[in-house]
């Protein structure tokens, strides 16, 4: 007994470590964004300011920052997009690969690990001709186009799940009659819907947080997503943490309010991975 | 193979036919024309070029700031690989019977979630010279003669950005592995406790097997992850000084898009893609041996 108190409390003083050590970095900011530029100086960075100097208006400049509403607008129809090519092609690959065999099978499965395989950063460098050939530089165009047809891991997420579903499902339905897409839209895809969840999270934070493509192919000040957005207004507070700290929060928000929102999403599709007959 | 009714050849071809065209058309097409830049002097604007046989090849191997990069490509190696049993470990941990795991989930994933440059700002506001929160703590514990200037001194900006990428990185795998292991039915894990098995047994002999799947991602995505570091040092440290923080595919970005060089930025590529391809499938040998061999005991 005393025995397994001290592992359950030992377990516990591990997990409060991990919590220290993932919310200090973003504390600290938080309090560097409510300080004043005097403050900054003379106050702990490990401190809040004392409570009568706390100040919102780090957080009101940048909120009134006009290129912030272009950046919240463009990653949102950027995000939206993306999102729902990359659930139609991811699942609908996955099942025909995990359940079909057909001529030229080899060569497909082949394609799509290539497609895993290939680093991509530096795969930009030849893109990026093909993107200004389809006049998609400098348009919105160019990094959905991008994120649909690169980037594949959803295929390994749902090849696992449509791998524990039973063939018997399949077969079934087909007796009854169903076509092979109504097979495929009534009965598989609602299915992965705990796989879909965990896709669509993981893809949605991903792209919100890139950089680089956006960075690349659209550097008109009106197609700044939220991320290119801080990276501007980072090099504009040169020394300014204040203001650069309340930004930092700024951006931080969206995804932490996405990912509070679908958090239940991510653990039921989690929970519900061991697909049953 | 089994005769195709011409409905399922169909369906096949229609549903197939978008996703391997923009397979095709923005992965492997760029990818094979990386190939056919490499050997050529290319500079990205001229409607013309050369080929030059082997010559960027020859300048890469000579080129030492590459080489620089690519040994700050190991530290992020190496200290992600330390970590996939400790994330492992905590997605055993967090699966398991625990006070507040739920919250604990939600904390361990969190940074993944969290815009990464907005984070990397995060990181150089705490290790910032002037008024930085981690020589705060520093000195808070007496241990002022610690502390360094984290983001300018060559021999540990590397480690410190490593740590960042850590705390950026390691929840996805934790989640990751916890998937994989509540996909096992409970039923069986029971079968096995009835039949005697220890958390020992259950972990290698349950656990391990059925999570193999997610394992060979987890180290795939690792290699993949460490060669292709990128915003981390571009954003915090531009790859400086110098280039004691730069990267392998940083320096190769550079190559092409500020340097010009697209040609040889191309053949860095290259070697990229041949160093991802030969790593996974040495450690997938690897780990699919020793496991195996496991298993036949």
């Amino acid at each position: 007994m005393a025995k397994r108190l001290t592992i359950q409390a030992l377990k516990q003083i591990i997990c409060l470590g991990m919590v220290v050590i993932v919310l200090a970095p973003i504390l600290l900011t938080l309090f560097a964004a409510l300080k004043t530029k005097a403050d900054m100086a003379t106050t702990s960075p490990l401190l809040l300011p004392p409570l009568e100097r706390i100040t919102f208006e780090n957080f009101k400049e940048v909120l009134t920052d006009k290129y912030l509403l272009i950046g919240f607008r463009n990653t949102g129809i950027i995000l939206v997009v993306s999102l729902v090519f990359n659930v139609l092609f991811g699942t609908i690959t996955a099942f025909i690969i995990e359940r079909f065999d057909f001529f030229g099978k080899k060569l497909v499965v082949a394609l799509f690990f290539v497609g895993m395989l290939i680093p991509t950063f530096v795969t930009e460098i030849a893109r990026f001709r093909i993107i200004q050939g389809l006049h998609l530089y400098n348009t919105l165009g160019a990094p959905i186009i991008i994120y649909v047809a690169s980037d594949l891991m959803q295929l390994y997420i749902y090849r696992q799940f449509i791998s524990g579903i039973s063939v018997a499902l399949d077969e079934a339905a087909l007796l009854d009659g169903c076509s092979y897409f109504g097979l495929f839209i009534k009965i598989i895809f609602p299915l992965l819907a705990p796989a879909t969840a965990t896709v669509c999270i993981i893809k949605a934070i991903t792209i919100i947080n890139d950089m680089y493509i956006p960075y690349l192919y659209m550097p008109k000040n009106t197609l700044r997503t939220l991320t290119t957005f801080l990276m501007d207004y980072a090099n504009a507070q040169q020394g300014s943490w204040q203001l650069l700290a309340a930004g930092i929060i700024v951006i931080m928000v969206p995804t932490i309010l996405l990912y509070i929102f679908f958090q239940k999403y991510i653990l039921a599709g989690v929970a519900a991975g061991a697909v049953k007959e | 193979m089994t005769k195709l009714s011409k409905k399922r050849k169909q369906f096949i071809v229609v549903s197939l036919v978008i996703p391997l065209l923009l397979l095709v058309g923005f992965v492997v097409v760029p990818a094979l024309d990386l190939l056919r830049m490499s050997f050529t002097n290319w500079d990205g604007y001229s409607p013309d070029s050369d080929f030059i046989g082997l010559r960027n090849y020859i300048a890469m191997f000579q080129n030492k700031d590459l080489w620089l990069s690519l040994k700050n490509n190991a530290v992020y190696f190496l200290v992600h690989l330390c970590m996939i049993p400790v994330e492992l470990a905590f997605a055993v941990l967090l699966t398991g019977k625990l006070r507040a795991a739920k919250f604990y989930k939600t904390m361990v994933f969190m940074p993944y979630i969290i815009n990464g440059v907005a984070i990397a700002y995060a990181f150089s506001y705490f290790f910032s010279p002037v008024n930085g929160a981690f020589d705060a703590i520093l000195s808070g514990l007496h241990l002022e003669s610690w502390i360094r200037s984290w983001l300018s001194d060559p021999k540990i900006v590397n480690f410190v950005l490593a740590f960042v990428s850590l705390w950026r990185f390691s929840g996805y795998h934790v989640i990751l592995f916890m998937a994989a292991l509540q996909s096992i039915p409970s039923d069986i894990a029971e079968a096995a406790r009835v039949d005697g098995a220890n958390a020992w047994h259950l972990f290698k002999y349950i656990q391990v097997p059925a999570i193999m799947l997610m394992v060979d991602f987890v180290l795939f995505d690792n290699i993949r992850g460490a060669l292709q570091v990128f915003d981390i040092p571009f954003v915090m440290t531009s790859g400086g000084p110098g280039y004691a923080s730069s990267t392998f595919t940083l320096y190769t970005i550079k190559t092409a898009f500020s340097f010009s060089n697209f040609g040889l930025a191309s053949t860095m590529a290259v070697a990229i893609m041949i160093m991802i391809v030969v790593i996974y499938i040495v450690q997938n040998k690897l780990i699919h041996g020793v496991i195996l061999r496991e298993g036949k005991k």
